[in-house]
């Protein structure tokens, strides 16, 4: 019946995960994003200060100023340039999409126990991870707009990151600063597409990027 | 369960709801810069229309007359056997208390006051009552399978037992938030319907009782009243539920503290609806996911975490 900090916070993160499928609107969508970043640099500070690695905490800082403020600020101004405040979804209405993710989450949480993964240095449980890389996927293939793709894309990232940070020893610094760095430049890039494709189509709507002309 | 609470209890069921309704309207109208009505309003309401005489169309037949009274009966079995205001049932009383059997109760009220507005046969309480029928079919999984997931967490079906286990506060957070989302949908409260509006198109509940005048509607008022006090004191309860001291105390003071956390429910409702704006008819059923999407959150912790 107890949880520890770790497990509440990675919770926290995949009910926000769930509720980022519901979301219509790109704003709502990205404060969500925000959030759920900042708790998964809240975890890397738990971990930090439980162990006494101060490497964690220095994690903890990048990721809460590049992932969880800066990009948000910087798809927020993008979706602004863009004049494009909501996404509909392709296949699935987000009410849907919201059931589809509490069904990811059951199935993230028995598939997470399947897994042999080695039992050392694994904190909290895997489920929660799981199930942030699932939505991730389901919202990068459901969605209409390039940016919230992109949305889409940082949530399967925050899984990833999450997995590596909660279920293994931990990768060296240097290679989650660069993952960090990397997911900023491809951001970055993303973004800039996206404008470019607004700019040659007069849109962002990837369905109507299947034929050659429209 | 003394004597004293039974006659509190009383005073509170005839009281209560209607000075909820009141204090709902007149923070409302501070929120909107107006004085507004007294908080006594609605009893003066319901006194006025009691000794007024009823217009009934000659079109209907018994239904009409007999809904209301039926919708007021069930309100009221409802509001003596589920805990809004506290526990007090006496284990004795279990089978009586099976939550699945209390919320179809209220759904029976709710299904002949819809059968009463299409008895009028007048076009708007047609509107009104499908509209409310839709509504009702959004609500109902998620009421139950909250409720669910608190029967599941405290292992039996009976809600005096539900209400006085200690359950984990995680599926009590949950269910609490699933429940207030879906009430408001329920009560035809801001986010889905305007209880104050009178513009055809959008009314939801007011549509309904627009063929009712008189006694009838000083009876409907005062069922939909007692009902809104349920699903509010109900939501108070399972947020209550979160708090494992609570269960500790004595009863006068947890009677006290959930009436005073049903209050302050309603206020929050009422503040919340002088800054939100409705939301498009089309735009509901996603709203109404997001208190399913709790409610098999919890329904989901409940079952993990045995």
């Amino acid at each position: 019946m107890n949880f520890s900090t770790i497990d509440l916070l990675s919770a926290g993160a995949a009910l926000l995960a769930v509720m980022m499928c519901g979301f219509s609107g790109l704003y709502s969508q990205l404060r969500s994003l925000a959030v759920q970043t900042a708790f998964l640099a809240g975890i890397a500070i738990s971990i930090g200060m439980s162990s006494g690695a101060t490497h964690y905490l220095v994690l903890a800082g990048v990721v809460l100023l590049i992932k969880s403020i800066g990009i948000p600020m910087f798809l927020a101004w993008s979706a602004k340039r863009l004049e494009i405040p909501r996404d509909a979804g392709v296949m699935l209405p987000p009410a849907l999409s919201a059931l589809f993710g509490v069904g990811l989450l059951v199935a993230g949480y028995f598939l997470s126990s399947q897994f042999a993964v080695p039992k050392m240095g694994n904190i909290g449980e895997a489920g929660m991870t799981m199930t942030l890389i699932f939505i991730g996927m389901m919202l990068m293939i459901t969605r209409r707009l390039a940016i919230s793709q992109v949305i889409g894309f940082l949530v399967l990232e925050n899984g990833i990151f999450l997995y590596g940070l909660t279920q293994t020893h931990g990768m060296p610094m240097l290679v989650e600063m660069a993952a960090v760095f990397e997911v900023l430049m491809g951001v970055m890039i993303a973004g800039l597409v996206t404008y470019r494709i607004s700019r040659t189509f007069e849109h962002v709507d990837v369905t109507h990027l299947r034929g050659l002309r429209h | 369960m003394n004597i004293l609470l039974i006659i509190l209890q009383t005073i509170n069921l005839l009281v209560m709801p209607l000075l909820l309704l009141g204090v709902v309207r007149k923070v409302k109208a501070l929120m909107q810069n107006r004085v507004g009505a007294p908080i006594l309003q609605p009893f003066y309401d319901i006194a006025k229309l009691l000794r007024k005489s009823e217009t009934i169309s000659y079109n209907t037949s018994w239904i009409f007359i007999y809904a209301p009274r039926i919708s007021l009966t069930t309100a009221v079995i409802a509001a003596v056997l589920i805990p809004w205001s506290g526990q007090l049932l006496p284990p004795a009383w279990a089978p009586a208390t099976n939550f699945i059997f209390l919320l179809y109760l209220l759904s029976l009220g709710k299904f002949f006051v819809m059968l009463s507005a299409l008895d009028a046969g007048s076009a708007f309480g047609g509107l009104g009552a499908s509209r409310e029928a839709v509504i009702s079919i959004l609500v109902e999984p998620s009421m139950v399978i909250s409720l669910g997931a608190l029967a599941l967490a405290a292992g039996d079906m009976n809600m005096s037992a539900i209400y006085t286990h200690p359950i984990n506060p995680i599926i009590a957070g949950l269910a609490a938030v699933a429940l207030l989302i879906a009430s408001l949908a329920e009560l035809s409260r801001m986010p889905v319907d305007d209880p104050t509006t009178h513009l055809e198109l959008t009314m939801v509940h007011e549509a309904m009782i627009l063929e009712n005048s008189g006694r009838n509607l000083a009876i409907t008022e005062y069922a939909s009243a007692i009902r809104m006090c349920i699903f509010w004191g109900l939501s108070a309860q399972t947020l209550l539920l979160m708090l494992p001291a609570y269960n500790a105390m004595p009863i006068m003071i947890k009677y006290l503290i959930g009436i005073g956390l049903m209050m302050i429910i309603g206020i929050t409702v009422a503040f919340l609806e002088g800054i939100l704006v409705r939301l498009k008819w089309r735009r509901v059923p996603n709203y109404l996911a997001f208190a399913g999407l709790f409610s098999l959150l919890a329904a989901m912790v409940a079952a993990v975490r045995m």
